[in-house]
C-alpha cells in the first residue's frame, strides 16, 4: 500500500523533527437540475496523501526553531521526491519549538449516513427527486435549478509520535432556487443547506418554508429606517454565530489562538469579549467537534488533535482559545484543536416571547459578512419581515448596520433549541437595539 | 516552441486522448477530456512566523458528454495512464445519450503559456521566502502602532489540456498575487487592519512594491483607529477602481452569466438590447486581456478566449456563456465555461471584468463633488441576479467636501441599491484602468480566479 511505503520513507529520514501523513479518499455524486430537467450528473473520485513534517532549525541568532513543510501526493506518485521536497522547505524557516500531537483516546463521532455510502448517485437522485416532488406541492412557486451533491470520505491519519487514527465522514449538499411570479413582479429564494446525512436536511419542511417566503416576497418592500429589535431565527441566526463556507465568525476568528498569536485578536482568557453596557442575556459559547453529526465535527483533526468540546466564552468572557497544537505551544494554552461547530447554551424566554411585536425579522442576508476584526457590518438585507400592529409585512433591501459584539451585549436567547449544521442553540434570538439603513427616503 | 512546464504524467497521457476521443464520440453528441492540474504554494511571512505551504492541488481527468440537453460527466484524480483509459472505457461503456446534431465547431489547437519575466516555476522557494521577508522587512517598523506585518504570496500554477473532435488544446497558466497587510493597535487596544495587493497572470515581475504603496497601506491602518461609522442615506460618491470593478463584478457578471437565464435566476435575461446603465456605461469580460488574474487562452471546454462587450453605452448586449447554455439558448459560445477544478461542474463563469474607461480625469471628477464620499476600498461583495440589488461592502471611505478629499474617514461602509438605478446615475468616467485580483464564488461555492476593475466612477448610491 502507498501509505505504507510513505510512511516507511518517512520513518527513514533522519533529518525530521516530526511528520504527519493524511490518507484522504473520497467518492462523490452529483445531480445539477433546471427547469427542462438534469442537466449534468457527475462522479467524482479522488485520492491523495497529505505530508507534512517538521524539521529543527535555528533563527539567526542560534536560537532552536521549527521549520514545517507540506507535499500533496496522487497515487503513483513519487514519493521521495515529494518528501524531500517538504523537508526543503521546512529547511528554510525558523519558527518558535512546536511539537505533533501525542496519542490520545479518539471518541467516537458519528458523522456518517448510513445509505449514502452504499448507493450515492442513488441517494442523490432520491433527493432530488424529494426536492423536485416538494416543489411540486408548491403551485404557486416553481423549482428553477437544483443541485444534490453526496460524499463520502475516508481519513486515515498517522504521524511520528504514534497517532494512527481514521475516520468515515459523508456530507450532503445541497442547494435549490424556488422562483415565483405576480404580474409583472418576479422573485426568488435560494436555499442552501449542509448536513452530515440526509435526514439532517429536513427537505420537505424547507422547501415549504422558502416557498411561503418565495411568494411574499413578491409583496416586499424596501423597509424604512428602523432602530430597535431584530430578530433572527433558524438558518439566519446560524449564519450570525457559524459564519458560511466563505467566512467563519467574528467568535471564531478572535477566540481563535492563531489570530491572538499574530496580534489580529485582542481577546484575553478571563476578560470581558463584548463592547459596551451589558443589557441582555449572558453570553456562553462552546467550540464543539464532537456533535453528533455536526457539518464541523470530527473525530480528530488535521494534526491529530482528538475532537472535544470546548467552553470558550462564559459568561461574557473569553474561557479559552480555541487553539491548534502550534499556537497552544506559541500561547501556552492547552491545545483544543479546530474550532467544530458553534454551541450555545438555551436561553431562559419562550420563543415566543422574543417575537413581541413590533421587531424586524430578517430570514436571509444577502450575506452576512462581519468584518472579522472590529466586528463592523453593513450587510444587505435579502428578505425579512416587519412586524407590528398585527401584521408581518415582507421587506427586501436596507442594510442592518451595527457591530457584532455590541449586537452580542443585548440580546435575548429563546430557551428552544435547534441545530442547524454547524451550529446547536437556542433557535431564537432577539437583539434589543439594531439599525437598518434604509433603501430610499 | 512554447515553454509549457506540462507535468509530465499529463505529458505522457496526452498522446492517448485521440483514441479516447474518437471511441467517446462514438457514442455522444459532443465527447471531450480535460486534463486539468491546480497548484501552487503559499508563503506568510510576518513578525511571528513564517509559513511555507503548498496549495492543495486539484489535479484529474474529466471525460464529458453531451446531447445538447443533458451532459454526463466522470472525473477522476490524476493522470494515471492505466486508471484513465479503465475509468474512459467504463464510462463510454455506459453512455446512454442520444446522438443529436449539434453546431459544428472550428478546428482549435496549440500550445500557450503565460508570458512571465520572473518565471516562479524557474525560482527557488527560497528566493520567494527571501523576497517576502524583504518586504515585510521595509515595512515592518515605520510606526510605534503598528503591532504586526504580514506578507501572504500565493502563485496559481494552472495546466490544462483539451481535447475533442476538433480541438487539441494545451495551456500553462501562471498566477501570482502578493498582499501586505498591516495590522495595528490603538490607545484601548483596539486592532485595525488595512492591506493591499498586486497580482497578474504572470511573474514575480509584478509584484514590486514602492515605499509609497507601503506607506499608503500603513496611512491607512492608522487612520482606520479614528474612523467613523456614515449616517446612513444617499450620497454622491466617487467608486476608486477596485469598487467600480466590484459593482461591475457584481451587478453585470454574475447577473449575466447565462446559465442563470436557463435558470430564470437573472433579470437581465429580459432586458437584452435595452437600457440598463447611463450611455457612459461600457462592461467588458475578457479571458484573453494580457496579464489579468483571471485570464486564460482558453475555457475548460475547449473554447478560445476572446473579449465579450455586456453593455455598450449603457444597453445590455449578451452575457457570458459556458456550452451548455449557449446551446440550450442558441446564442454564439463566450469563452466563459469555467470548473473550480477537475472535480467540479462547468459553470459560466467571469474572468477579468471591468467597466470600459472614459474621458474625465479624476481630479475634475472630485471637483463635481460639494459633499460625497470617496469610496477607497472595497472588501466584499454578493450578487443578486434575479433582485439586482447590490450589497457592496467597502473597508473604507473618505469624505469629500467642497471638492477635495478630506481626511475624515468612515469605515465600513456598505453600498446598497437597484443595480439600473446605481448604473444609470454615472455621470462621469475616469480615463485610467485598474484591475484586482481574486477569487471568485458562484453563491458560496466554486471558486476561480477572476479580477474586476475599471476607472474611477461618478454615481450617486445609498451608503450605510
Amino acid at each position: 500500500m502507498m501509505l505504507d511505503r510513505i510512511v516507511e520513507a518517512l520513518e527513514k529520514r533522519t533529518d525530521l523533527a516530526g511528520w504527519t501523513v493524511r490518507h484522504i479518499r473520497t467518492r462523490e455524486a452529483q445531480v445539477y437540475a433546471v427547469p427542462q430537467g438534469i442537466e449534468s450528473e457527475r462522479t467524482v473520485d479522488g485520492e491523495r496523501y497529505l505530508v507534512d513534517v517538521l524539521r529543527d532549525t535555528v533563527t539567526s541568532d542560534g536560537s532552536p526553531a521549527v521549520g514545517s513543510g507540506d507535499a500533496t501526493l496522487l497515487p503513483g506518485g513519487d514519493i521521495g521526491h515529494a518528501i524531500e521536497q517538504a523537508a526543503l522547505v521546512a529547511g528554510l524557516v525558523a519558527n518558535p519549538v512546536y511539537d505533533l500531537p501525542d496519542p490520545a483516546p479518539i471518541p467516537e463521532v458519528v458523522l456518517s449516513d448510513e445509505t449514502l455510502p452504499r448507493n450515492p448517485a442513488g441517494v442523490m437522485h432520491d433527493v432530488m427527486e424529494r426536492i423536485q416532488r416538494a416543489a411540486a406541492r408548491q403551485p404557486e412557486a416553481r423549482l428553477t435549478a437544483a443541485e444534490c451533491f453526496g460524499e463520502i470520505q475516508n481519513i486515515h491519519l498517522i504521524n511520528s509520535r504514534g497517532i494512527d487514527a481514521e475516520q468515515d465522514s459523508t456530507q450532503v449538499s445541497i442547494e435549490y432556487v424556488l422562483h415565483g411570479h405576480k404580474g409583472d413582479r418576479e422573485s426568488e429564494t435560494f436555499d442552501p443547506r449542509k448536513a452530515r446525512r440526509v435526514a439532517d436536511l429536513n427537505l420537505e419542511e424547507a422547501v415549504e418554508n422558502r416557498a411561503r417566503y418565495t411568494l411574499d416576497l413578491l409583496e416586499a418592500e424596501a423597509p424604512r429606517a428602523w432602530q430597535g429589535p431584530v430578530v433572527l431565527r433558524g438558518e439566519a441566526l446560524a449564519v450570525f454565530l457559524a459564519g458560511d463556507e466563505l467566512r467563519g465568525s467574528v467568535i471564531q476568528t478572535l477566540a481563535s489562538a492563531s489570530a491572538k498569536y499574530a496580534k489580529f485578536s485582542s481577546w484575553e482568557v478571563g476578560d470581558p469579549i463584548l463592547r459596551g453596557e451589558l443589557k441582555g442575556d449572558p453570553l456562553t459559547v462552546w467550540a464543539n467537534r464532537v456533535l453528533p453529526f455536526g457539518v464541523a465535527s470530527d473525530r480528530f483533526d488535521a494534526e491529530g488533535l482528538p475532537a472535544k468540546r470546548v467552553e470558550v466564552i462564559r459568561d461574557n468572557a473569553l474561557a479559552s482559545f480555541a487553539a491548534s497544537q502550534r499556537y497552544a505551544a506559541y500561547l501556552q494554552v492547552p491545545a483544543t484543536g479546530a474550532f467544530g461547530n458553534i454551541e450555545l447554551p438555551p436561553g431562559k424566554t419562550p420563543a415566543s416571547e422574543l417575537l413581541a411585536e413590533p421587531h424586524v425579522e430578517i430570514i436571509q442576508f444577502s450575506w452576512f459578512n462581519p468584518n472579522p476584526i472590529t466586528g463592523e457590518f453593513a450587510t444587505e438585507i435579502r428578505f425579512g419581515y416587519l412586524v407590528e400592529n398585527g401584521h408581518r409585512k415582507p421587506i427586501k433591501g436596507g442594510q442592518l448596520i451595527g457591530n457584532y459584539l455590541d449586537a452580542l451585549a443585548d440580546v435575548r436567547w429563546s430557551a428552544e433549541t435547534g441545530f442547524f449544521g454547524a451550529y446547536l442553540g437556542p433557535h431564537t434570538a432577539r437583539f434589543n437595539d439594531l439599525k437598518i439603513a434604509a433603501t430610499t427616503e | 516552441m512554447t515553454d509549457m512546464k506540462l507535468p509530465s504524467p499529463m505529458a505522457e497521457l496526452r498522446p492517448a486522448l485521440g483514441e479516447i476521443v474518437g471511441s467517446g464520440s462514438q457514442r455522444a453528441a459532443h465527447f471531450s477530456v480535460l486534463l486539468s492540474s491546480r497548484q501552487g504554494l503559499t508563503i506568510v511571512v510576518d513578525n511571528r512566523e513564517e509559513r511555507v505551504t503548498e496549495r492543495a492541488p486539484a489535479a484529474g481527468t474529466v471525460f464529458s458528454a453531451f446531447d445538447g440537453v443533458t451532459s454526463q460527466e466522470r472525473a477522476i484524480g490524476g493522470f494515471n495512464a492505466g486508471d484513465v483509459k479503465a475509468a474512459a472505457r467504463d464510462f463510454i461503456d455506459a453512455l446512454a445519450l442520444p446522438k443529436t446534431a449539434l453546431p459544428n465547431e472550428p478546428e482549435r489547437s496549440g500550445d500557450f503559456a503565460s508570458p512571465v519575466q520572473i518565471d516562479p516555476l524557474e525560482m527557488t522557494t527560497q528566493e520567494k521566502l527571501d523576497r517576502c521577508r524583504a518586504l515585510q522587512q521595509r515595512a515592518k517598523g515605520r510606526d510605534a502602532r503598528i503591532v504586526n506585518v504580514q506578507v501572504r504570496y500565493t502563485e496559481l500554477n494552472e495546466h490544462a489540456v483539451y481535447a475533442d473532435l476538433n480541438a487539441d488544446l494545451a495551456q500553462r497558466v501562471q498566477r501570482v498575487n502578493m498582499s501586505l497587510y498591516i495590522v495595528v493597535a490603538g490607545p484601548t487596544s483596539d486592532v485595525r487592519y488595512d492591506s493591499s495587493s498586486k497580482s497578474g497572470s504572470a511573474g514575480w515581475e509584478v509584484l514590486t512594491w514602492s515605499d509609497e504603496d507601503i506607506q499608503r497601506t500603513i496611512d491607512g491602518a492608522l487612520a482606520l483607529l479614528s474612523a467613523e461609522r456614515i449616517e446612513p442615506g444617499e450620497y454622491r460618491i466617487i467608486s476608486a477602481p477596485g469598487v467600480s470593478g466590484t459593482i461591475c463584478h457584481e451587478s453585470f457578471g454574475h447577473g449575466v452569466e447565462t446559465d442563470m437565464f436557463l435558470k430564470e435566476r437573472a433579470r437581465a435575461a429580459h432586458f437584452i438590447d435595452k437600457t440598463v446603465g447611463s450611455p457612459l456605461v461600457n462592461i467588458f469580460d475578457d479571458p484573453s486581456r494580457q496579464g489579468g488574474f483571471g485570464s486564460y487562452f482558453f475555457d475548460d471546454e475547449g473554447q478560445l478566449s476572446a473579449p465579450t462587450q455586456i453593455v455598450e453605452q449603457g444597453t445590455f448586449r449578451r452575457g457570458i456563456t459556458d456550452r451548455y447554455s449557449a446551446t440550450a439558448l442558441k446564442i454564439p459560445r463566450s469563452a466563459n465555461g469555467r470548473r473550480q477544478d477537475y472535480s467540479r461542474k462547468v459553470y459560466a463563469r467571469m474572468s477579468n471584468t471591468f467597466f470600459g474607461s472614459g474621458t474625465s480625469t479624476l481630479e475634475e471628477m472630485i471637483a463635481q463633488v460639494d459633499h460625497g464620499i470617496y469610496l477607497d476600498k472595497w472588501s466584499s461583495g454578493m450578487e443578486d441576479p434575479q433582485g439586482w440589488g447590490i450589497q457592496v461592502t467597502c473597508h473604507y471611505g473618505h469624505e469629500i467636501k467642497g471638492g477635495r478629499i478630506t481626511e475624515r474617514m468612515f469605515a465600513p461602509i456598505g453600498v446598497a441599491g437597484y443595480v439600473p438605478d446605481v448604473l444609470q446615475s454615472i455621470s462621469a468616467v475616469s480615463n485610467e484602468i485598474r484591475m484586482d485580483g481574486g477569487n471568485c464564488g458562484k453563491g458560496h461555492k466554486e471558486s476561480v480566479p477572476v479580477a474586476s476593475g475599471g476607472p474611477h466612477l461618478l454615481l450617486t448610491a445609498r451608503l450605510g
